[in-house]
């Protein structure tokens, strides 16, 4: 009994017809997520955003430049002045090197594509094969509707947009898509038990190895799960093999990336891979002697052997632990575990506000409706229960958990989230959109009648105007599938349970197209209004609602590369080091390769101390300019005044005798900058740096902190060692020149004293003062 | 005649220190006899205090009778004493240039209003301005004990401290048997019972659904921002409000809200997909289609009434 009559077609035009809706459908989709990241660069330009991207943009810059070679021997002596950086064995070269291979195709195509273009486009670009890894991986766990539903979730879904808009040229911008392939690839030689799967697995496992230090993700999820499936005891040959080649060739592919070389065999984040692999050994070597002897008393000593030596390999790999053969967990990821962990022994790692834990609105806002059919398609999993479920079962656990607990690992639980609800919803329309009727309970077929033929069109038209959504695609494939059944069950009796009548089909139909419209218009304006800003130009509003964009960091990137030498030394903070490298090209002491945490509490103390104690630090370290951001004037709460409790607290943490992050503080605990900032406070560097100057701006009245909302002193600070050297527009990036020596031998003070008490002498050194106002 | 004014002064310096001496004498027996820790009135305070001390001391500022409701005093207050005893164990020479010392609020009201205090447990720590020992200027600053960057616990104390007593504090935090022991205990007692039990509850332990249940409470209450409250060590509700301010703040309670709301429309959509086909007479079937979708319907407009109260921008809204 069907509730509709539908038009009948051969079988094969249903096929040939679903695949060809099928791939219109998944390249509509790469279209809608390569478009969707696209707001950055019609609302800007195409530019590089943010931090971390311009150190990969540089770096791509030197791989296309000058080749794989000298990349990979690349030594930068701009960094970490005096220090300098090997970077070729410090980075994850995997994006670079994609970049590289894509701008060289171009170009052997002669297509003269800027390597800059490519660098921007790389993440959407990729965000495209991603929606297609996901669709192949949901295919593997329900259908082909399921899976186009997934891959329109992923790819509008704002947790990933978040960092893959164009112009983000980070290492997750590929790392996601791969993945997303690996998991796919390894649930495919888990299924067929195929040695050239599980190879395969590995070479992507390898390709992201060498892309991003989240691989690690994978080097147990995987493990984990053939670990739950062996306590499910569901050991099988199949498993096996596809472990055994994942995990043999993985492991020594990983090996050959610099940067990770042996921490495979030598650290606890490795461990658990190399014991389930050892485990599955021991149980596939019992597995064949069992087979062959099959007295009972050797059955139950192959038991015992296989327990023995389980207990053998774990208080093995303890034992190197304690013997520290084998590294303990790394702070960073030890701190996921022990949350406090972080902020009590690395500040440098719980000051990035990316590594905050995450509240609900985030959630809502990166996931919108899916993380609420999110917990209907996990119980749906289990409903199914095969291996590759189980997988995303622990994959949701997992990924939940961390996402909780970093805001960055959003990132890993948007693609389990997007297809769990790509399972549940793709199921209720399966369900729905089902033109199978029951056999009615009650024998008198008169109430057929009741369900009005009018809404026969309707609930057709509005299935065919959606055809360019994927509701459509999942409409069509669902409805062959419906209609595939439905000829075989001419023969059959009608279905045991179903839904009667079309209204019913039709409110929930109606439903979900609502709730997927609400989801696209929620993606679209979250990732115009909040992830496409480049942070490297600002956008505002004026009071007419025309836009007004603030330029001040480039502004000042290229003064300083203009107007100084090229080597001179900048010290700012080191959020902004790749960011001067990059556009200012100058040398920096500190970036955001935060590996040298003394380093970097040496500029916070030198920022944090008075200038008397400063002046010798900057001095030895050949500083020339200080750069820092000061949002006071017009409001930017990203600002360096903001952060400087970060710099105070890194600094303590080496030198806990002269930094005291107490001192900064009013009595009363508070941080302010007013009158009732404390001494350590107001002479700070810092300080005198953000305010110098400051109260001129408000011509007597006194200045106003827009940021922190308080009022300065009338008396604003002086500087006697270094002197302004250029303020950006909105006083957004002021730049300071560190004096040299006094050349009579005094110190700087007295001369500058001696200067201000003969000010009428027309040797005055004004010139710098005077390029500022002009 | 000239000598009788010096041989005065001499004199009186001279009782002067032992006047000191005394006092030190008497510090030393009132630490020894109370396990490190003197208990200080106001006048003991002076004298431990004096301008002209040779020895240092950490002097804990607290109130721990039940009428204050103090629970922060009462927690630290075990940690200092085991400092304070492991500093017992030095030897007597350099043992007696420093003294642990605590000040209740009830002995010494004065004192904490002369200090400024409005809050306890403080924990200040006195160098030694006189003597023998005294350090360079530099390294002679009164200051208080930073309980954000170390904690609560003794060996946090411990290890700050060190860095200004005489000689380091030889503290070694006690092996903690209590989870070791329970852990033995608990493992052994489960393998046992799990053994026997296993006839009978293997049944419930291999249930899928158990394990579902698990998963998805689990996966809830993270997406809720559990452990945001967790770590941030935010409160249930604060003064009566149920709702943070701020994008990026939540309370205790918001996590119940949302993790129930989620599991209401989570499994309105599971209702509608597993249950309601099931249902064999048409009319009972066609009621509940309409009951859960207008739950979905509602449920979400409350959700999204909710996020709009966290993010004034947010533009869309259902019914509320």
């Amino acid at each position: 009994m069907t509730v509709l009559k539908l038009p009948t077609f051969s079988p094969s035009t249903l096929t040939n017809a679903a695949s060809l809706l099928r791939i219109l459908a998944l390249a509509a989709i790469a279209g809608a997520a390569i478009s969707s990241r696209l707001f950055a660069v019609v609302n800007f330009e195409s530019i590089i955003h943010e931090f971390d991207p311009w150190f990969n943009y540089r770096a791509t810059r030197v791989l296309a430049s000058q080749g794989f070679t000298e990349f990979w021997n690349w030594f930068d002596p701009t960094a970490w002045y005096p220090l300098g950086r090997v970077v070729g064995g410090t980075i994850y070269p995997g994006l670079m090197a994609t970049s590289g291979v894509i701008y060289n195709i171009l170009h052997a195509l002669h297509l003269p594509v800027d390597i800059r273009n490519v660098c921007v486009l790389l993440a959407p670009g990729f965000s495209g094969l991603t929606a297609w890894a996901t669709y192949m991986l949901t295919k593997e766990l329900k259908d082909e509707s399921a899976g186009l539903l997934a891959a329109i979730f992923i790819g509008i879904a704002p947790g990933y947009i978040s960092r893959s808009v164009a112009g983000s040229y980070d290492n997750e911008a590929i790392a996601i898509f791969l993945l997303m392939i690996t998991f796919y690839i390894w649930i495919r030689a888990l299924k067929d038990g195929s040695v050239l799967y599980g190879t395969l697995a590995a070479v992507f496992y390898y390709y992201m190895v060498a892309a991003w230090g989240g691989y690690a993700f994978i080097t147990n999820m995987i493990p984990l799960h053939a670990f739950v499936l062996l306590l499910m005891g569901r050991f099988s040959h199949r498993l096996y093999s596809a472990y055994s080649a994942w995990y043999a060739v993985g492991t020594l592919a990983s090996m050959q990336v610099p940067f990770v070389g042996f921490q495979p065999v030598q650290t606890s984040e490795h461990m658990a891979a190399l014991g389930v692999f050892g485990l599955l050994q021991l149980i596939a070597f019992v597995e064949i002697v069992r087979s062959y002897v099959a007295s009972k008393q050797f059955q139950v000593m192959l038991r015992w052997f296989l327990v023995a030596s389980g207990i053998a390999g774990g208080l093995a790999i303890v034992g190197l632990t304690i013997t520290k053969t084998i590294a303990p967990w790394t702070g960073r990821f030890y701190s996921l575990w022990d949350t406090g962990y972080a902020k009590k022994y690395i500040p440098i790692i719980a000051s990035v506000s990316e590594h905050q834990p995450t509240a609900w609105p985030a959630f809502f806002m990166d996931l919108h409706m899916l993380i609420f059919l999110f917990p209907a398609g996990v119980i749906l999993c289990f409903k199914e229960l095969r291996e590759e479920h189980v997988f995303v079962i622990i994959y949701a656990v997992m990924a939940s958990y961390f996402a909780g607990v970093m805001v960055r690992l959003m990132l890993t639980l948007t693609p389990v989230v997007c297809m769990a609800a790509a399972i549940a919803l793709s199921s209720l329309l399966d369900t729905y959109l089902s033109v199978e009727e029951p056999a009615r309970p009650d024998s008198n077929g008169v109430d057929e009648t009741s369900a009005p033929g009018a809404d026969v069109p309707a609930e057709v038209t509005v299935s065919k105007k959606k055809k360019k959504d994927v509701a459509a695609a999942a409409a069509a494939a669902a409805a062959h599938s419906a209609a595939t059944t439905a000829t075989k069950a001419k023969t059959k009796p009608s279905a045991t349970y179903g839904i009667f009548g079309l209204d019913t089909r039709l409110v929930v139909i109606v439903n979900a197209i609502f709730m997927l419209v609400m989801f696209v218009l929620h993606c679209t304006w979250v990732t115009s209004s909040a992830y496409s800003s480049p942070s490297v130009v600002l956008a505002s509003r004026r009071p007419d609602g025309s836009q007004n964009i603030i330029d001040d960091f480039r502004e000042a990137y290229y003064w300083l590369r203009q107007n100084t030498p090229q080597d001179a030394v900048v010290m700012s903070w080191w959020d902004y080091g790749y960011q001067i490298a990059g556009m200012a090209d100058r040398p920096t002491l500190v970036d955001n390769n935060t590996w040298n945490n003394t380093h970097i509490a040496t500029v916070g103390k030198a920022m944090s101390s008075s200038e008397e104690v400063s002046y010798p630090i900057l001095r030895k370290h050949d500083v020339d300019y200080i750069l820092i951001i000061f949002g006071g004037l017009i409001g930017y709460s990203g600002d360096d005044i903001n952060k400087f409790l970060w710099m105070v607290r890194i600094a303590q943490g080496v030198w806990p005798d002269e930094i005291k992050e107490p001192n900064y503080f009013t009595p009363r605990g508070e941080y302010k900058v007013d009158d009732q900032a404390s001494e350590a406070m107001k002479n700070s560097l810092m300080y005198k740096m953000s305010y110098y100057r400051f109260n001129e701006l408000f011509s007597g009245s006194p200045a106003f902190d827009r940021v922190r909302n308080q009022q300065l002193p009338r008396e604003g600070p002086k500087l006697d060692y270094i002197e302004e050297a250029f303020t950006s527009e909105n006083w957004i990036v002021r730049i300071y020149e560190v004096k040299k020596e006094d050349p009579l031998g005094r110190d700087l003070k007295t001369a500058n004293a001696f200067d201000g008490g003969k000010k009428r002498k027309p040797s005055k050194p004004t010139s710098r003062r005077r390029a500022l106002t002009a | 005649m000239q000598l009788l004014p010096g041989l005065l002064l001499t004199l009186l310096a001279c009782l002067g220190s032992v006047v000191a001496q005394a006092s030190h004498a008497e510090l030393v027996r009132l630490a020894a006899s109370n396990g490190g820790v003197i208990k200080l009135t106001p006048t003991l305070f002076n004298a431990l205090t004096a301008p002209n001390r040779e020895w240092s001391a950490a002097i804990q500022l607290t109130a721990l009778s039940p009428q204050f409701r103090c629970s922060p005093c009462t927690e630290f207050n075990p940690s200092f004493k085991a400092v304070a005893k492991a500093w017992s164990k030095v030897p007597a020479e350099q043992r007696d240039q420093h003294f642990f010392a605590t000040l209740d609020f009830l002995e010494g009201q004065d004192i904490f209003k002369r200090l400024g205090l409005s809050s306890a447990p403080v924990l200040q720590f006195y160098p030694a301005l006189e003597g023998p020992h005294v350090k360079p200027k530099s390294q002679r600053l009164e200051f208080s004990y930073d309980f954000n960057r170390h904690g609560f616990a003794a060996d946090g104390l411990a290890h700050d401290l060190s860095s200004h007593t005489p000689v380091p504090i030889p503290f070694t935090p006690p092996f903690n048997w209590q989870p070791w022991f329970f852990g033995a205990t608990f493992l052994l007692l489960s393998a046992i019972a799990g053994r026997f039990a296993w006839m009978y509850l293997g049944e419930i332990i291999m249930n899928r659904w158990l394990w579902a249940v698990l998963t998805v409470v689990l996966s809830l209450v993270m997406t809720s921002g559990y452990m945001f409250v967790q770590i941030r060590g935010m409160p249930y509700s604060q003064r009566g409000s149920m709702i943070a301010g701020g994008f990026q703040n939540q309370y205790g309670i918001e996590t119940n809200l949302v993790a129930a709301l989620y599991g209401l429309l989570g499994s309105a959509y599971l209702a509608l997909i597993l249950l309601v086909p099931r249902i064999p007479s048409p009319t009972r079937q066609r009621a509940s289609i309409y009951l859960w979708t207008g739950i979905v319907f509602v449920l979400f407009s409350i959700l999204l009434s909710f996020f709009r109260i966290k993010n004034g921008g947010y533009p869309f809204k259902l019914l509320l």
